[in-house]
């Protein structure tokens, strides 16, 4: 099981996550008062909107790539898995893992231009392919629905042996979300934490000093570019399947700023920081939604989007992950009972090193 | 489909389609040029340029509807709105992150364009509403190709102003210290060049570019809090094709946009989008400084 | 080994219409220290650029160990055993001072996203075999207490020593060192030439080093180029550049030629 081992700081706030994962079905049960149902769905969409953010975090926040468009790789998982499903018939699990690699295929594409393009010139680019890839879907309407979509999805199911999990309700789902979840977080930790993950910060930090250590630049960016897609392929093909129906308009560039501002809020360059930003975000939409005092729900929603990047990287420029960083420290230094020594400070600050 | 046959080329009215493209392009190189403007002053590239521009629409449209003022008076008024408006973004936002990373200005401007969406929808709601003409008459004739009066004007007021800016950054003081300012930051604050002043008037005039086109582009399609989006990807595509750092760069960017768009949007018009996406890509893949830009490479 | 490690024949190269370097003819032997001196501009971080891939000459090869490199890529070069430090540092700014004495080895590491995303078996070995060895040479350079330390906090000398460690760890033949002294003290320079010359014996190394402290680089080195204008104005063991006309007219004016003896 070497691939279940992580290293590294702070693994306990993962223990907690997974026993909470585990209890949530069973906690909403108990609570009076709610549609255990309708959570539970919210929550897997969260939980497959953080698989979006922890890929797009490794390519943003890891390897220093902007990608303005990630909506576009959620589209085309999410359109691979349908057509596979729908169209050829194909189970579940193959569809969800062709989406995974024709998204990642398109992401490495995707790379080899963008290692010419730096900053400013790479969002803008990013954001042309995320903007070109539901009219491509309109444009296909023969075979992809064009802009009413594909609907009647068949239930995810898995094969193991002789029997099949089939997974009919929200709560079915729910669990299969968070698994997929946990083994891609594991890998993009494993990822990061390892060679490859420090190829990609070296690349961040100094591109110059990337290539004198001998980083090949074309083969890591298109590396973290790959990685990224394969993400949010594997998430939209989720996300087909948790709606069981998709049309163009699931993915407008709004959606590829929300995944931008869940890692922006979470903290570049931390996968607990993708995480928390992803659900936080999520409910935040939600609750907007039902709050009855706002009646045009979509208007304040990115109001509240811009507000939280503005302020993000103004006031806090790492994120929820560096609040917590530093709420941590705070709470060491007390006990160990002396002040920390300044060097101290700054280092577990800027242990995530994201500016 | 793409399938280009002699056939379909020769029908197709390619005089008529390139006045519009070009009258089109104007807008574009307008909006272009704006963004081309802040990012030679500030080193941003703002990604609210669309919304700054809509909003400003909505304040001409509000000075022409519930205030009944003549076309050029709101016109005006609207350019100086925006202007003010610009360079206070720049001093309340921009001014106070840091741009050591090329992430937070992108970050902040598309906060920026998202408030500004919201504000907009907020105050003046949803609903498509028709812009009132700036000029009403029968169309010029030239052969078989119409030229509304519209894009008459849209072609005279791109003239006037890209001579009148023109002129400005060859002869004003001004003019120069905000080119010395593009140039070489350092340089110009030692010759006594105040970098601020220059980054809020870089702002407020590429701010005002964009109502421009905003204001000139709402009588032929529509307004809406979503109307600059396809056009502020096409004046991105017009800046970064002509070169991020080239204001002539943004004008050619423009125009060649303009056309390729009309002529695209007569074939497939679902394609628009993505052809100009893929003509980013094209263009910055062989000239990454894009056709009148520079290419900056990092000092070893 | 004998014979030159490092030989560059008839180096040219041009930004615009200006010739920065002029048919530069260079060679770097076994063991030996070279120093590349000249008055500023004179094109010897040019010089750097090239044999590191950064830049492409108009002209000229540049061959290391027998094989030509000069049209490799600036990736590959480390991989051969050639290993540069910069001029103003250019460190993994975020990382610390482990993290990039680690990346210093990513060439010696066997790599692959799948590889370490699914940690298979000889990820943790080789992380740990890396991180021993940066261990070690981040003691040989006494920054042990500094190895956890985010690097753009550590002051600017410490930052040359890092990157230097980095440099090192890739275990490499030849070392280009950029402006080593550059914002050291007469103290510290003093050290510096001493260590160099330790590393030097203890790594097999050559070393190849540019320089504007005229009394570093005479103390330090075997031999000297000296460069004007891109052009090679004298070669030879420092005490007879030192006391070449051409060498002492090009330095006229300035203030390094202040030569004392280390």
């Amino acid at each position: 099981m070497h691939w279940l081992r992580t290293r590294g700081r702070a693994t306990a706030p993962y223990g907690l996550g997974l026993i909470a994962v585990l209890l949530i079905p069973a906690l909403l049960n108990v609570i009076p008062g709610i549609a255990p149902g309708y959570v539970l769905y919210l929550v897997s969409l969260a939980l497959i909107y953080a698989i979006v953010a922890i890929g797009l975090g490794i390519l943003i926040g890891h390897t220093g790539q902007i990608s303005l468009g990630h909506a576009g790789f959620f589209a085309i998982g999410a359109y691979a898995s349908a057509l596979l499903t729908l169209r050829l018939g194909l189970p579940f699990v193959v569809a969800v893992l062709v989406a995974g690699s024709v998204s990642a295929a398109i992401g490495f594409l995707l790379g080899l231009p963008a290692l010419r393009l730096s900053g400013p010139y790479l969002a803008v680019a990013t954001l042309g392919f995320g903007l070109a890839i539901p009219q491509l879907v309109v444009w296909q309407s023969s075979w992809t629905g064009g802009s009413s979509g594909l609907h009647g999805l068949p239930l995810a199911s898995l094969p193991l042996g002789a029997f099949t999990i089939v997974f009919r309700t929200d709560q079915d789902y729910y669990y299969l979300a968070a698994a997929v979840l946990i083994v891609l977080t594991i890998f993009a930790r494993n990822v990061v934490t390892s060679h490859t993950g420090r190829a990609f910060v070296a690349i961040r930090d100094s591109e110059i000093a990337a290539r004198a250590m001998g980083v090949d630049l074309v083969r890591y960016k298109t590396t973290a570019f790959a990685l990224s897609a394969l993400y949010a392929g594997i998430a939209g093909a989720l996300y087909a399947h948790l709606l069981h129906g998709i049309s163009p308009e699931d993915f407008t560039v709004l959606l590829s700023v929300d995944f931008l501002t869940m890692i922006v809020l979470g903290g570049l360059g931390s996968i607990g920081g993708a995480l928390s930003g992803a659900l936080l975000l999520t409910f935040l939409q939600n609750a907007l939604t039902r709050l009855p005092v706002v009646h045009d729900f979509k208007n304040l929603y990115i109001v509240v989007l811009g507000v939280i990047l503005i302020l993000t990287i103004v006031f806090f420029p790492q994120g929820l992950a560096g609040i917590a960083r530093s709420w941590r420290l705070r709470r060491a230094t007390r006990t160990l009972d002396r002040p920390a020594g300044a060097g101290q400070i700054v280092e577990l600050g800027e242990r995530s090193g994201v500016r | 489909m793409l399938s280009v046959t002699p056939d379909i080329l020769t029908d197709l009215p390619w005089g008529q389609l390139l006045v519009n493209g070009l009258a089109l392009g104007s807008l574009y190189a307008l909006t272009a040029f704006g963004i081309v403007l802040i990012f030679k002053t500030t080193r941003v590239i703002t990604f609210a340029q669309g919304e700054t521009a809509m909003f400003s629409t909505f304040v001409a449209f509000t000075l022409l509807t519930a205030f009944q003022l003549p076309f050029a008076v709101a016109f005006v008024l609207t350019m100086l709105f925006a202007g003010v408006f610009g360079a206070l973004i720049e001093r309340v936002v921009i001014r106070r992150i840091s741009t050591t990373t090329v992430l937070n200005p992108v970050i902040v401007t598309v906060g920026l364009s998202l408030i500004l969406l919201g504000a907009a929808g907020w105050i003046w709601g949803y609903e498509i509403r028709t812009f009132p003409d700036p000029v009403v008459g029968p169309p010029f004739h030239l052969g078989t190709v119409v030229v509304s009066q519209l894009n008459a004007l849209i072609f005279l007021v791109t003239l006037v102003l890209m001579t009148v800016l023109f002129a400005f950054f060859r002869f004003s003081p001004t003019g120069i210290a905000m080119r010395a300012v593009a140039e070489n930051r350092m340089a110009a604050q030692l010759m006594g060049v105040s970098i601020g002043r220059m980054n809020a008037l870089g702002w407020g005039m590429g701010t005002a570019m964009g109502a421009v086109t905003g204001m000139l582009i709402a009588p032929i399609n529509y307004l809406d809090p979503s109307m600059m989006g396809d056009v502020a990807l096409k004046a991105f595509a017009a800046a970064v094709v002509g070169g991020l750092t080239s204001l002539p760069g943004a004008v050619v960017g423009g125009l060649l946009l303009g056309i390729v768009d009309s002529v695209v949007g007569f074939e497939v018009p679902e394609l628009r989008n993505t052809i100009a996406f893929a003509l980013i890509v094209l263009v910055l893949v062989v000239r990454p400084g894009g056709l009148l830009g520079r290419h900056e490479t990092k000092k070893v | 080994m004998t014979g030159p490690v490092l030989e560059i024949t008839d180096l040219t190269i041009r930004f615009g219409g200006l010739v920065a370097v002029d048919g530069l003819d260079l060679r770097v032997n076994a063991g030996e220290i070279v120093g590349l001196i000249g008055p500023n501009g004179a094109g010897k971080t040019t010089v750097f650029n090239c044999i590191s891939r950064f830049y492409q000459p108009d002209r000229g090869t540049v061959h290391f160990k027998g094989r030509d490199i000069t049209r490799s890529g600036s990736h590959e070069i480390i991989r051969f055993g050639i290993a540069r430090t910069f001029q103003n540092v250019e460190l993994c700014r975020s990382m610390t001072a482990l993290g990039n004495l680690l990346v210093g080895q990513h060439v010696a590491m066997r790599s692959g996203v799948i590889r370490d995303g699914l940690r298979l078996p000889g990820v943790g070995a080789d992380e740990a075999r890396a991180t021993q060895r940066a261990d070690e040479m981040l003691e040989l350079l006494g920054l042990t207490g500094d190895r956890d330390h985010v690097v753009s906090t550590l002051p600017f000398g410490l930052q040359k020593l890092v990157e230097l460690g980095r440099a090192l760890v890739s275990d490499p033949a030849l070392l280009l060192l950029d402006e080593p002294t550059a914002g050291a003290d007469k103290q510290e320079i003093q050290g510096l030439a001493d260590l160099i010359r330790r590393m030097r014996d203890r790594f097999d190394l050559s070393v190849l080093v540019v320089e504007h402290d005229m009394s570093f680089v005479m103390g330090l080195c075997d031999r000297l180029y000296v460069l004007d204008f891109g052009r090679r104005i004298a070669e030879g063991a420092p005490a007879d550049v030192r006391n070449d006309s051409a060498v002492i007219e090009a330095y006229l004016g300035e203030p390094e030629l202040e030569v004392t003896e280390v």
